[in-house]
Parts: C-alpha cells; sequence; structure tokens
C-alpha cells in the first residue's frame, strides 16, 4: 500500500482549515510549556474545583516554575537519566500538570496511570515501562505496600487532591478527607523514600535548573500511554513529542477559531487518559486558556459547582458524561451559559443524546474520533458545517485514511471496511512488544479495529467494533445500532448490546437496558422489543432483553460491553 | 439563669451558625430544589403541623404549668436544627434534603412561629404574661435570616469561604450545645434533680414522638424509606439553641427560670436520642443496601 490515497474530505475543511498540517512551532512538549509560560505568565492555567466548590488555582508563571523545581528534583535528586520513565497516577488535580510538565523538561517519559488501578494492574505496568519514579495520589498509597517491591520504582512522591490549594482550604479538604470520609490511609513502610509533592519542589528549588530540554526533538519518545487494546494484556503505546504536538495543531484545527486563549474548559474526563491529556490539558495549555480541574466525575454531581462558578465554554466528554449531566435537574434547568461546544470521543455518541444536548443547552456536540495509538485524534466534524447525525466527521489535517476488506485491499466508496490510519499523530509502535506492534502499524499505518463506511464527501461513520460484530445467521448486526435505537426510549437511560451463542442463527442478539429514574413508566421486556420491531430489521431485533440497575463501564464511563460477553460466556459455561 | 454576657455570647454564636447554615447552599440550589417541592413541602408539613400538635397534647397530657407549657410548645415550633444535618449524614440519610429542609423551616419559621405559637398557646390556655410576643419572635427570626442569606450569597461568590464557614457553623452547632451544657448546668444541678417524670417525658417525648411521626407522615405521604428517614430526624431535631434566645430576649431574667427548661433539657437530650436513632436508621439504611444488591445479583 505504497500508492497515493485519495483525500475527498479537503474540500469539507472549508476556508478556515488548511489541508495540510505545518510543522509544529515547537521540538518537544517541554518547548510548548516553556514557550506558553512566558507568554501567558500572570494567567490562571488551572483551577481544581472539588465537590463542594473549593477550589485552588496555579497561574501560567507558577505551574512553569513548579515544574522547572520538579525536573530537578527527578534529575538531580532522584538521578534520572533522560529518557527514564516517570509513572504518574493522579485524579485531575494541580499535582498532575506539576508532575507531567516536571517530567517532560527532566526529558523524562511519562507513564500516565489509571488511580484506580489494582496493585496488580499497577505492577504489570510499572514492571513493564520500568518506571523508576512514582507520583501517586496520597489517597491510595496504602496500595503501595505490596506494589513497590516488585517494581524498580525508586523514589515515591505523594500528592492530596487539594494539594496546592490556598491554606485554608486545603486544610478543611484534607480533614474532611481523613477524618470524614476516611479516605487518607496511612503511608507504609515502603523500603524507598517517599515524600509529598511540596517537599519534593522544595529540593528541586534548591538544585541546578534543568536545560538540556532544550535538546529534546519530534521523534524522542515522550509518553508510553497504556491501552487494554484487543488482546486484553495492556501495553505501552509509544508517542513521542512528535505526536502529540502535531495532535495539539489537529485539535486546534478542528476547533478553528471557536478555540482561543480567553476560553475555559471543564476537564472532568480523567487526564491520565489520552483524549483529556490531548484536547484538554496541551491544547488548552498551549492556548493560554484556563482548564478546570474536577478530580472525580462521579457521581455527576461532582461537577455542578464547577459548572456553576466558571464561566466555561468548552467540555469534553463521552456519551455517559453528557447523558449524566442531563439528567440532572441543576444542569438540565440552568445549563451553562457561555459554552460554545463539546467535543464528544471515547465511545460513540448517540442520536438521542446529541439532540437532547443541543435543545437543552442550544450548543453543538461535536463528535471526534480516535486512538491512543493516535495521540488521540483521527477526525472530527468540523463545527461550521451542519450536524452530520452519527458520523465522526473527516480525518485531521494531515491525516490518511483508508477503508479495507479482510484481504487489506480498499472497499468501494459507500462499502464499510477496517478503517486505517496514517499521519504525525501514529505512534511508533508498543514499548516491548514487537509482535503487537507488528500487528496494529504496518508501512505507517495503525489498523484501528473499527469498521467505517465512508460517504462521497470523505465523512465517516463508525459501524461498530470488529470484535463486537453479532454475525446473526450470516447477516452483520452492529450493536452500535442497535443500542442508539433503544437509546431512544424514553423509559431507557442506558444500553448495551452484545451477541450471545445460539443454536439456530449462530449469534443472537441480546440487550440490556438500564431504567430511567427520572421516567415513571417501568420498561419491559416486550416493550423494548415491540419498539425495536418498528425500527429494526427482523434480524437486528434481540432476541433476549436484560434489565439491569446498570451497566460496566471504564474509568471514562465507556460501557464495557466486553465484561457482559464474560459474563455470557460464564453463563453459557456452566449452561452447557 | 443565663448572665448578659451568656446571652450575647449565644446570639453571636446563633449568627455564625446561621451563617454557616446559608453557606451550605446557593441562592441558585434553593430555586432547583423547589422545582420538585414535595419532599420540602412534606418535610414542612411534618414540622408545623405535626410538631406542634404533638408538643400541644404533650402539654395538655402531662398537665405542664404555663409556663413549662410555652416552653414545650416554642420547642415544638422551631425549625429544624442544624445538627440534623450531622445527623442526616451519619444515618445514610439524604443530605441534600435535610440541608433543603433546615433552611427551609428556617425561612418559614419567620411567619409560622408566631402564628402557632399564639394558636396553641391560646388553646392550652397560657397566661397573656407568660405568652412570647409573636413580633419578638418573628423579629429573632428576620435577624437571623439576614446572616442566613449572606451565607447563601457568600457561598456563591466564594466558595472557599463560603464552604469554610459552612464547616464553621456545623461545629458551633456542637459548640453551642457544649456551652449551655457548660454555663447552665452545673449551677442547675439541683433543679435537674428536682424536675419531675412528667418534665422528663415531655422534653424527651417531644423529640423522639416527632421523629416517629414525622417517619409515618413522610412514608404515608409517598417518600420512599430512606428521604423518610430523613424527614424523620429534620421533624424531631429542633433548633434547641434558638429557643433558648429567644426566651433570653423576650423575658426579664427572673421570669426566664422555669421557661427556659424545657428548651435546654431539650438542647441536651435531643443530642443523645437522635445518636441512638440515627444507629438504628444506619443498620436499617445498610440493611436495605444489602438487599438490594442482592436482588441485583439475583436478577
Amino acid at each position: 500500500m505504497t500508492h497515493d490515497f485519495p483525500r475527498p474530505w479537503t474540500a469539507a475543511y472549508g476556508a478556515e482549515i488548511a489541508p495540510e498540517l505545518a510543522p509544529s512551532a515547537h521540538q518537544s512538549i517541554a518547548h510548548l510549556v516553556a514557550a506558553s509560560t512566558t507568554a501567558h505568565g500572570k494567567r490562571r492555567a488551572f483551577t481544581c474545583v472539588v465537590p463542594n466548590g473549593m477550589n485552588g488555582s496555579l497561574s501560567y508563571a507558577q505551574v512553569g516554575a513548579m515544574s522547572d523545581a520538579f525536573a530537578s528534583f527527578l534529575r538531580h535528586h532522584c538521578k534520572l537519566a533522560p529518557g527514564a520513565r516517570v509513572a504518574v497516577q493522579l485524579p485531575n488535580g494541580l499535582a498532575y500538570p506539576v508532575a507531567v510538565f516536571g517530567a517532560f523538561k527532566a526529558g523524562c517519559v511519562l507513564v500516565n496511570t489509571n488511580p484506580l488501578y489494582t496493585p496488580d494492574e499497577m505492577i504489570h505496568q510499572f514492571r513493564d515501562s520500568g518506571a523508576e519514579v512514582l507520583v501517586i495520589s496520597d489517597m491510595f498509597a496504602d496500595k503501595l505496600a505490596e506494589v513497590i517491591p516488585q517494581t524498580q520504582i525508586r523514589h515515591v512522591v505523594l500528592a492530596g487532591v487539594p494539594e496546592f490549594f490556598p491554606s485554608v482550604p486545603e486544610m478543611v479538604v484534607r480533614g474532611v478527607q481523613k477524618l470524614w470520609n476516611r479516605s487518607l490511609p496511612p503511608v507504609p513502610d515502603l523500603g524507598v523514600p517517599v515524600l509529598r509533592i511540596r517537599q519534593a519542589l522544595k529540593l528541586g528549588r534548591g538544585l541546578p535548573a534543568v536545560t538540556d530540554w532544550d535538546a529534546l526533538r519530534p521523534d524522542d519518545l515522550a509518553l508510553l500511554q497504556y491501552t487494554g487494546g484487543t488482546t486484553g494484556v495492556a501495553k505501552g503505546a509509544m508517542l513521542t513529542h512528535g505526536n502529540i504536538l502535531a495532535n495539539i495543531d489537529q485539535v486546534k484545527a478542528m476547533g478553528a477559531r471557536y478555540m482561543t486563549g480567553e476560553d475555559v474548559i471543564l476537564t472532568a474526563l480523567p487526564l491520565y487518559h489520552i483524549f483529556a491529556f490531548t484536547a484538554n490539558l496541551m491544547v488548552f495549555f498551549d492556548l493560554g486558556a484556563r482548564n478546570i480541574l474536577v478530580p472525580s466525575p462521579r457521581p455527576v454531581q461532582n461537577i455542578q459547582r464547577a459548572l456553576e462558578n466558571y464561566p466555561v465554554t468548552w467540555i469534553t466528554g463521552v456519551n455517559t458524561l453528557f447523558n449524566g449531566l442531563m439528567n440532572e435537574e441543576w444542569f438540565a434547568a440552568y445549563p451553562p451559559k457561555h459554552l460554545k461546544a463539546a467535543i464528544a470521543g471515547g465511545t460513540a455518541l448517540h442520536e438521542a443524546v446529541a439532540a437532547r444536548w443541543q435543545t437543552i443547552t442550544g450548543t453543538r456536540i461535536a463528535e471526534g474520533y480516535g486512538l491512543t495509538e493516535t495521540a488521540p485524534l483521527v477526525s472530527f466534524n468540523p463545527l461550521d458545517q451542519d450536524v452530520r447525525v452519527g458520523s465522526i466527521g473527516i480525518p485531521a489535517p494531515g491525516t490518511d485514511v483508508v477503508l479495507v476488506d479482510d484481504k487489506v485491499e480498499p472497499v468501494a466508496q459507500g462499502e464499510a471496511g477496517e478503517l486505517l490510519v496514517r499521519g504525525p499523530q501514529v505512534m511508533r509502535g508498543y514499548w516491548n512488544r514487537p509482535d503487537e506492534t507488528e500487528k496494529t502499524l504496518q508501512n505507517g499505518w495503525v489498523f484501528t479495529g473499527d469498521v467505517a463506511v465512508m460517504d462521497p464527501d470523505g465523512f465517516l461513520k463508525i459501524v461498530d467494533r470488529k470484535k463486537d460484530m453479532v454475525l446473526v445467521s450470516g447477516f452483520n448486526v452492529y450493536p452500535n445500532e442497535v443500542e442508539d435505537c433503544l437509546s431512544k426510549m424514553d423509559a431507557v437511560l442506558e444500553a448495551a448490546v452484545i451477541g450471545v451463542p445460539d443454536k439456530g442463527t449462530g449469534e443472537a442478539v441480546r440487550a440490556y437496558v438500564v431504567q430511567n429514574p427520572d421516567v415513571a413508566a417501568q420498561i419491559t421486556k416486550e416493550d423494548v422489543v415491540a419498539h425495536c420491531r418498528k425500527h429494526l430489521a427482523a434480524y437486528k431485533v434481540p432476541r433476549s432483553v436484560i434489565i439491569r440497575d446498570e451497566l460496566p463501564k471504564s474509568p471514562i464511563g465507556k460501557i464495557l460491553r466486553k465484561d457482559l460477553k464474560a459474563e455470557v460466556r460464564a453463563e453459557f459455561a456452566k449452561g452447557a | 439563669m443565663l448572665t448578659e454576657l451568656e446571652t450575647t455570647l449565644l446570639g453571636v454564636m446563633m449568627m455564625v451558625i446561621m451563617l454557616g447554615m446559608g453557606a451550605s447552599m446557593t441562592p441558585r440550589d434553593f430555586r432547583i430544589a423547589f422545582r420538585k417541592p414535595k419532599g420540602i413541602l412534606v418535610g414542612l408539613l411534618s414540622q408545623f403541623a405535626v410538631m406542634p400538635f404533638l408538643g400541644f397534647l404533650l402539654a395538655v397530657g402531662l398537665g405542664l404549668p404555663p409556663a413549662l407549657v410555652v416552653g414545650l410548645l416554642l420547642i415544638a415550633c422551631m425549625p429544624g436544627g442544624t445538627t440534623s444535618n450531622i445527623f442526616a449524614y451519619f444515618s445514610k440519610g439524604v443530605l441534600a434534603l435535610s440541608i433543603m429542609m433546615t433552611v427551609v423551616s428556617t425561612l418559614a419559621a419567620v411567619v409560622m412561629v408566631p402564628v402557632l405559637l399564639s394558636f396553641y398557646g391560646g388553646l392550652a390556655g397560657v397566661p397573656a404574661e407568660s405568652a412570647i410576643p409573636p413580633a419578638n419572635v418573628a423579629q429573632v427570626l428576620v435577624v437571623l435570616l439576614i446572616p442566613t442569606l449572606l451565607g447563601m450569597v457568600l457561598r456563591k461568590l466564594n466558595p472557599n469561604i463560603g464552604a469554610t464557614v459552612e464547616l464553621i457553623g456545623s461545629v458551633m452547632g456542637v459548640v453551642v450545645i457544649l456551652f449551655l451544657i457548660v454555663t447552665w448546668v452545673p449551677r442547675n444541678y439541683q433543679l435537674l434533680l428536682d424536675t419531675g417524670p412528667a418534665i422528663y417525658a415531655a422534653t424527651i417525648g417531644i423529640g423522639l414522638i416527632g421523629m416517629l411521626f414525622g417517619f409515618w407522615v413522610a412514608r404515608g405521604l409517598g417518600q420512599d424509606t430512606n428521604r423518610s428517614r430523613t424527614i424523620s430526624l429534620e421533624t424531631g431535631i429542633q433548633n434547641g439553641p434558638l429557643a433558648v434566645l429567644v426566651i433570653t430576649l423576650s423575658f426579664a431574667p427572673a421570669l426566664q427560670e422555669d421557661l427556659l427548661l424545657i428548651p435546654v433539657l431539650y438542647s441536651l437530650f435531643i443530642v443523645l436520642s437522635s445518636t441512638a436513632i440515627t444507629l438504628w436508621y444506619r443498620r436499617n439504611a445498610t440493611r436495605e443496601a444489602l438487599a438490594r444488591d442482592a436482588a441485583k445479583l439475583g436478577g
């Protein structure tokens, strides 16, 4: 596949988006951070808001100086060499940008880690990445006794949720955590030095400044971003400084004139996830805008004060977050006044959710598409154009996209095929996994595992995950389509669809639905089936319907079909 | 009974408590809550219909002397106390409903308390010299509304200060009761021993029976068990220190002793009875949560 691929979507860029991506103005993320710090000095960069509304802020200059000190701490106190891995396992908060930018300035590689990981998952990720320093939330310090001895971690740095808040609010929040919620465990004896981040910064300030980040180049490794992928075991996608820098510019192209330094973006999605990492943290730091960090978006009520107290202009979210917000009275009655648009990603955005959002807020949800392996943005919906329902939009500038069949031959226009992506945002491969890399990355193309169709204008629509497709008597059923149909029922809060083994049809469609608590009418299996009969071809209608109180979800709120499938496997193994 | 300094101190502490109570929400929270007012209305009903009536029945049934009747009626007519929020939290109740009921009943109290007091006072045949002048009650409550509203605005304008003030207010709620214990009990030790069982029955009974009725009124009006437990605590737990303040501001020191007896005793005993009820409610809440989980797994 070396021939040129057509880009039918360039016309849709309109006048404002350049079809070719210019090289980034920066050599590395550290360069970008330094430049933005100088340019925006006194402006507020981050405000962290806890559920009761208490908050703390850092200016661009403060983040710059603190991350410099952290870089000195890493290089001169922890004696890390450039390229060493630093694991950061923090919920959204003011310590996150300080630790992460500090790691980049030290020339180190960031290993983003989910704070809710179990000790086993932590051990796997730290051993696999070879992380030498761990920055972790003090709420999870109790897991370390088991983890640290089995890893190469030599230094542990603790940061709190109210870290860098003004002293009285910090004391109050910490007091509430300690005495009321009991969420601050004692730190076990680990056999390695443990410091709080303030102490680390104090040490760093007394050490020589680190300046050799100036030697970083776009091809240098910036992040190991772990992803479950299709095989189950988490593997680290190697993203370079150049990948992230390119993707920042690609997101900015998508936002065009709607993204400025005056913006205020709500960051309720976790920053350790690549979506918020690039779209919220990096893009808006580059712009000189303000990030409102919410440590935990669950329950959704935790976001209330952040939305009420700040003139939020942008929100990033996933389908479940938008749905959750709109089901809150305080949100539906008083939607944010200054909002320009929202960006959806992570999982398919349901039509019903997008339409309701438009009605309630008067703004659009622009659906984008991306994956960890592409830092993450691949395609987006230009904000100036009419909404194309269900479309993930057109590829970002500088990106090539092709849809292929099982023989890796391009499919005819309008037909469904696996989506392959090539561009400056594509990872270098999986860390220490040549076999996995070979399966996913060929000649610069990423095999996404998503099945898509492209319309004549180049707009893409994801039909489904290749592996989630249900094969009913030889017909392809895409769970998304059935879920979308189900979520249009008033009584249905959310839905998931999977395939289950069936003697007659090979596989059969099974639907899981959750009752909407705001609707008095109870869902019945009969109603669900009747509704689907009306809107879907017979083979797509669920054979079985299961009513649940909740559905399994990932940390960012993606509904996990794989967990439901695992339940089904167990069920059928027992029944057989 | 209480010295002038103590009365002033009590007034200041009440101001801080009300400031903290106001700071537990913003004006917008208040408007949002009234979009679905059923829970709050049920709470108001049990607060201002059930409790005063119970107070009246107890007063008449136990044959209390007029000064004690006034004290008991005043306690029965008071709005919810801020300590109810702490108990709601520990009983795994609906904290937001508890806070909202406290604030709403405090606002409504400006009108409701004077009206209810003169109504039940008249019915119980309280002589004019013992009756609390309705204007006085209204005045005290209006004065206390100022810090309440100020607190709400403060929470909106500066959440860091607002939430800190809320916390200080909650702590002050406990401090006031300790203050009453420390200043009043040692000096009235003998009085406590001399006080008859009827008075203790009235004092402890009004809180416990209020909680019992609060629960069943809420259940009867379709609230779920968890919300009903919250409404129950809210109904039984009255703003005792506020009643003490109203009396000290309305009567000359010589007249205060008998009038204050029930409000002070109530403020002390309600802490004990609420703690017991809270432990019981907490167990019920846990049991129900476990049953729900079990049903989920079975389904």
